[in-house]
């Protein structure tokens, strides 16, 4: 028993046997990983292979059709939202807000799972807040409205909302699409400085095979609606792991000591 | 990395915090007159509403006769014009506020409970109660209610195509509004337009109302807004996406649904007892947005002032345009509201697209 304990410790989420379908249209087929505690771990995969869906399923945005997702080791199809809200944040790939609402008031939707009916902004729910604009870089226009910022600047604000959660994970679907490069990496710099030094555990979907390697502890590659490949990305990926994935042959090579993706 | 961060902050040269700070204030400042000016107005109109009319009696006069001694003439006022302009008022701020509620609930700034329908379904229901079972007059209120609900609900089915698009709930409401608008004229006409009841629900005459009417009106119109203010953060909460929304904890199917009641009950029972007004829950919010923000704990209690505001001038600009002969309020709506709605939609690029 007790080692059993201790791997579940570790483990942060749990996919066990994860099917899916719309209609006719199997998405997923018996999906199986682990989510660890304290790591960065990046979803890949080519379009359509399910990684989509896979992020919807270990969010609650939809319900598996078999199998199971386990939040330290509960099943999180009987939590409430809100209590799942209290454990797990998310950045979605795309979102909107009113023009007018400024980035505080928007980072303070963060604490929605905290509040109670009634209760106003408590002095914790202020401290958090200031907390994440400041992990985020965003105090310095805490006031503005979120129109009037850039791409860049508006990833930061929502991100800075989901920390605002104070929860120990944190899923990000595709947080560097619609921004070019100096911001795409800015953002994992943000989102690796959050894993090192708040020890909050990332999931997140990149779609760039080179970031995915260098900002990755683990990788979850998958193909057809199943789990083709996980591991450190130095030991899983190599040509012919891109060649499953994505169906295309590209080179890999090494510079000191780190794979590249030739992806040209 | 850190430096990279706060370097961040300055890609928009132009603006810096001084300004956000500035025009932070700026906007505190023009909504806190808006409520002023928008209050001052509501006390001023009321007290001409009071004294426009074949009977006139001044501002101390008024309140001679109600304090002080009796006076036939303020006697009069009192049971005459006191409910109308009564009900005028919280049959406005009911259907504003549910036009604000419409809005939040349906991502749709083009949304107002008379057209998409809510109201004239409310209104059918009512003439229905009122023509073959007058002597349950009590339950008009909840017949009205569940009519809304009914329109409501066949909207929003017949809308949905895995989504909602706005235009689409919109061209549907304007389908079901002139289904249940037209259903209850046959009625009028049928019945001969001898049924003073049912004639002014469809006319949306409130001349006759009576003191019973305004506190038939009053507990529902209350409840409803007390229910609204218990949503305010969820109405704001629904501005973001619906997975965003629900990645903060809020379940926002049923969020919708209840906020949707409350909106349908606001302006259901407004419809049963003032008559189907377009366009005002559509105006007033949209003014209230320019006024005093998108945040729903400033834009919904000003839209129920502005809604008093607007339905009292309306149905007082009615009785005075051509006097003796009395306009509706609705009409009166109706002719400065099609205009205004023209100009938002070749304002709303995102929305007539």
């Amino acid at each position: 028993m007790p080692t059993k304990q201790a791997k579940t410790k570790k483990l942060a989420m749990e996919v066990k046997n994860l099917s899916f379908s719309y209609g006719n249209n199997r998405i997923l087929q018996g999906a199986s990983l682990e989510i660890e505690n304290g790591k960065i771990t990046t979803i890949m995969g080519a379009n359509g292979c399910g990684k989509s869906t896979l992020f919807s399923l270990m969010t609650k945005n939809l319900v598996p059709a078999r199998g199971k997702v386990l939040l330290y080791g509960r099943d999180i199809c009987g939590m409430q939202l809100s209590e799942f809200a209290k454990k797990v944040s998310i950045v979605h790939q795309y979102n909107t807000s009113t023009d007018d609402i400024t980035v505080e008031r928007l980072v303070g939707f963060g604490r929605t799972p905290h509040r109670k009916l009634f209760g106003g902004c408590r002095e914790e729910d202020m401290q958090l807040i200031e907390w994440a604009m400041e992990v985020t870089g965003i105090t310095s226009y805490r006031e503005r409205e979120v129109a009037k910022l850039s791409g860049g600047q508006r990833q930061r604000v929502w991100i800075a909302m989901a920390l605002a959660q104070n929860t120990k994970i944190l899923f990000l679907d595709e947080p560097t699409t619609y921004l070019d490069i100096r911001y795409q990496i800015e953002i994992l710099n943000l989102v690796q400085k959050l894993n090192r030094e708040f020890g909050i555990t990332i999931v997140m979907v990149l779609h760039d095979i080179n970031q995915a390697i260098h900002f990755s502890d683990q990788i979850i590659g998958l193909a057809a609606g199943k789990v083709l490949v996980k591991g450190a990305p130095g030991n899983v990926i190599s040509a012919e792991c891109i060649q499953k994935l994505y169906g295309i042959e590209l080179g890999v090579t090494e510079i000191d000591g780190k794979k590249f993706v030739l992806t040209v | 990395m850190k430096q990279r961060n706060r370097d961040c902050g300055q890609d928009n040269p132009t603006l810096g915090w001084q300004d956000d700070i500035r025009r932070k204030k700026n906007k505190k400042v023009r909504a806190a007159l808006s409520f002023l000016v928008i209050t001052v107005l509501m006390a001023l109109l009321f007290f001409a509403a009071i004294n426009i009319g074949s009977l006139q009696v001044g501002v101390t006069g008024l309140l001679k006769g109600l304090f002080v001694e009796y006076d036939p003439n303020v006697a009069a006022i009192w049971d005459l014009r006191f409910p109308r302009i009564i009900i005028s008022m919280l049959a406005g701020a009911g259907i504003a506020v549910s036009g604000v509620l419409f809005q939040a609930v349906l991502k749709n700034p083009l949304a107002d409970p008379g057209i998409i329908g809510i109201s004239s379904g409310a209104g059918f229901a009512a003439v229905l109660v009122t023509a073959f079972a007058p002597q349950w007059y009590f339950f008009t209120p909840l017949a009205a209610f569940l009519g809304g609900v009914i329109a409501f609900l066949l909207v929003y089915c017949l809308s949905w195509k895995g989504g909602l698009s706005p235009l689409r709930i919109i061209l549907t409401g304007v389908a079901a509004d002139a289904l249940f608008t037209g259903l209850a004229s046959a009625f009028n006409s049928m019945s001969g337009k001898d049924m003073s009841g049912v004639a002014a629900i469809v006319e949306a005459n409130i001349t006759q109302k009576t003191w019973e009417d305004v506190s038939t009106l009053f507990p529902y119109i209350a409840a409803g807004l007390f229910l609204a203010a218990l949503f305010l953060g969820e109405c704001n909460l629904l501005s973001l996406e619906d997975k965003t929304a629900r990645s903060l904890g809020i379940n926002v199917n049923t969020t919708r649904i209840c906020i949707s009641l409350i909106a349908v009950l606001l302006a259901s029972i407004s419809t049963a007892i003032a008559g189907a007004i377009s366009f005002l829950g559509l105006i007033v919010p949209h003014i209230g947005r320019i006024l005093v923000g998108s945040d729903h704990r400033a834009l919904m209690p000003f839209s129920a002032l502005a809604g008093a505001f607007t339905f009292l001038l309306a149905d007082t600009i009615g009785r005075t345009a051509a006097a003796p002969h009395e306009v509706s309020a609705a009409v009166v709506m109706s002719v400065a509201g099609g205009p205004f709605f023209i100009v938002l939609l070749r304002r709303s690029k995102k929305y007539a697209s």
